[in-house]
């Protein structure tokens, strides 16, 4: 039940992109194609769960048995960057023409703070590690949904006759405004 | 290239060990001081205390200067309209008051839910009777003495708050 | 050369404006904008990392390897942002609680990784101070004036409190109304979001955010 709510929490409630704003330059970078979107939604989901699991190993076997907490930034942007190199060599091999449809963004995920909040957060709360795992694929269902719903709607917006100064990152950080205000309606459901 | 960046890691370890001994006791301090100030904020008079760490829950049994009790200071937590609330709450001795209540951590809404760290809702908790479990009107003043008025708009944060505080005392008190 | 190091430092103040035209560090941005005080925090912590690193990057250049430069930038970075993450939490207890997870989120901040990938580590330490210094006061100059716009008007100094700046939404309506108005100051011509990606792998087409 406790997992349902960091689930529910964590990719609608208080979802990661609207609310937390983690996962913001490629939320602004790659949300303009549907396809684009789904796949980099799905690469960072796939990175979010991993590294949920390995820096909750690296953190509660070897940093806090060591009384090392002031090498927790350095360690887990360290298994980050490999875990992204990692999925990089692995989507090269098995999948080419989704890394190839990724192109550049997908070396960005590593830059990409959600993961890297996600552990910070994770390792914050004291998740064990099935919360941590959990907490990692919310987080990435909830960024897709965003990113998703966000291409979706730029889809149509390209359509429109919008002005020159708005076009681009304006619009669409404004479109994310409203789209913040609706989530906020969310609110209520895991309310004690 | 192994080298390099081995030298740089443990250089960089290096660093950081000693950074973290210089503020290791300073953050380790204003931790003392933050509970401190809470403790002192909601059992009124307290010189010293005593940490008291059981079955999930964090109290702190309050003495005055010369030892006698005060009363206990609680921690308490759940989950509120838009996330955790985090409180301390204050009962005399005999448990049969509440000395005070202070919102340690909360996400609720700006303008309403927040208003549940404002001092006029915290006052509330002054004298609050606890026991029956403390209850909360809407839109009138309480008439008994374990009711508070809930803020405006924010019956659910306002209602969060009753409901957090009621279960862990029902905890406290089986457990201390 | 004089003139040269004055250019590099006025570029990330408005032409280059890690902000508002290159559109890097957008989480921050928005997250900790809510108060000028928490804005300006975050500016200068950021600041120190990118100067300190951008230094070190420059001073090392020569020495790490192509192929692991990204690993040891974002080791280098990241020791950065822990010892300002101790300082802030031993001298600045409450500004390290009301910034919170994004302090140790600079170590994935793009300004810092873009600025060391494409400057730091092509030229020498004082062009690189001058650079950091530059981005950095234009970071900071950029997250104190939204949060000044939205604490103002969030907190109803000048009338009725406008709620919605402190939430998520007003953050991004403002960043992005902001923006808008740089384009209309920058002739028409819209900041892109910087696909560019700094790290620019072997196999990618070279990116670099300059």
């Amino acid at each position: 039940m406790d997992l349902v709510l960091i689930f529910i929490s964590a990719a609608i409630v208080n979802n990661f992109v609207l609310s937390y704003f983690l996962g913001i330059c490629p939320f602004l970078g790659v949300s303009n194609k549907l396809d684009k979107a789904l796949s980099m939604g799905a690469a960072t989901t796939f990175v979010l769960v991993l590294s949920a699991a390995v820096t909750w190993l690296i953190n509660n076997l070897l940093l806090i048995p060591n009384n090392l907490p002031f090498l927790q930034y350095v360690s887990f942007i360290i298994v980050i960057a490999s875990l992204v190199q990692f999925v990089e060599m692995f989507m090269r091999k098995f999948t080419p023409p989704l890394y190839r449809s990724l192109g550049i963004y997908l070396p960005l995920i590593t830059t990409n703070c959600a993961i890297l909040g996600l552990a910070l957060l994770s390792a914050l709360r004291n998740y064990n590690f099935s919360q941590s795992v959990v907490f990692g694929l919310a987080a990435g269902v909830g960024f897709t949904l965003a990113l998703c719903i966000m291409a979706g709607i730029r889809e149509e917006l390209d359509l429109a006759p919008i002005p020159e100064p708005f076009k681009g990152a304006p619009i669409t950080l404004i479109v994310a405004g409203l789209l913040a205000l609706a989530f906020m309606g969310f609110a209520g459901l895991i309310s004690g | 290239m192994i080298v390099v960046l081995t030298v740089i890691g443990l250089v960089s370890g290096g660093v950081l060990a000693i950074v973290y001994q210089w503020a290791e006791p300073k953050i380790a301090a204003n931790q003392v001081r933050e509970t401190d100030a809470a403790v002192f904020k909601v059992v009124p008079g307290t010189k010293s205390y005593n940490t008291v760490a059981k079955d999930g829950l964090t109290y702190f049994e309050c003495l005055d200067e010369s030892g006698g009790k005060l009363g206990t200071a609680i921690l308490c937590q759940g989950n509120g309209y838009q996330g955790v609330i985090k409180l301390i709450v204050g009962v005399n001795a005999d448990f049969s008051k509440f000395t005070g209540m202070s919102i340690l951590e909360q996400l609720e809404t700006p303008g309403l839910g927040a208003k549940i760290s404002e001092a006029v809702f915290q006052a509330q908790f002054n004298n609050l009777a606890s026991r029956p479990p403390i209850e909360y009107v809407k839109g009138v003043a309480p008439s008994k003495p374990n009711e508070i008025q809930a803020i405006t708009g924010a019956t659910i944060s306002s209602r969060s708050v009753v409901n957090i505080i009621n279960k862990t005392i029902e905890e406290w008190l089986r457990v201390k | 050369m004089k003139k040269g190091l004055m250019f590099e430092f006025l570029k990330g103040l408005w032409d280059e404006s890690p902000t508002f035209r290159q559109l890097l560090g957008m989480c921050p941005t928005l997250a900790v904008t809510t108060s000028i005080i928490n804005g300006f925090s975050m500016g200068i912590a950021t600041s120190f990392v990118l100067l300190c690193s951008s230094v070190i990057v420059s001073l090392l250049r020569s020495v790490i390897p192509k192929e692991v430069r990204i690993a040891a930038y974002v080791v280098i970075i990241a020791a950065f942002v822990t010892v300002a993450d101790l300082y802030l939490k031993a001298n600045f207890a409450g500004i390290s609680k009301a910034l919170g997870p994004f302090v140790p989120l600079i170590v994935v901040n793009c300004i810092i990784l873009g600025r060391a990938e494409a400057f730091a580590s092509k030229n020498g330490i004082v062009p690189a101070f001058v650079d950091g210094l530059g981005m950095g006061l234009g970071f900071t100059i950029a997250l104190t004036v939204i949060g000044a716009i939205r604490e103002v008007l969030g907190s109803g100094m000048l009338g009725e409190p406008w709620v919605i700046m402190i939430l998520p939404s007003g953050a991004f309506i403002t960043l992005g109304l902001l923006i808008a108005l740089m384009n209309v100051i920058k002739d028409k011509t819209r900041a892109r979001p910087a696909p560019a990606c700094p790290l620019a792998c072997p196999g990618c087409s070279p990116g670099g955010v300059s």
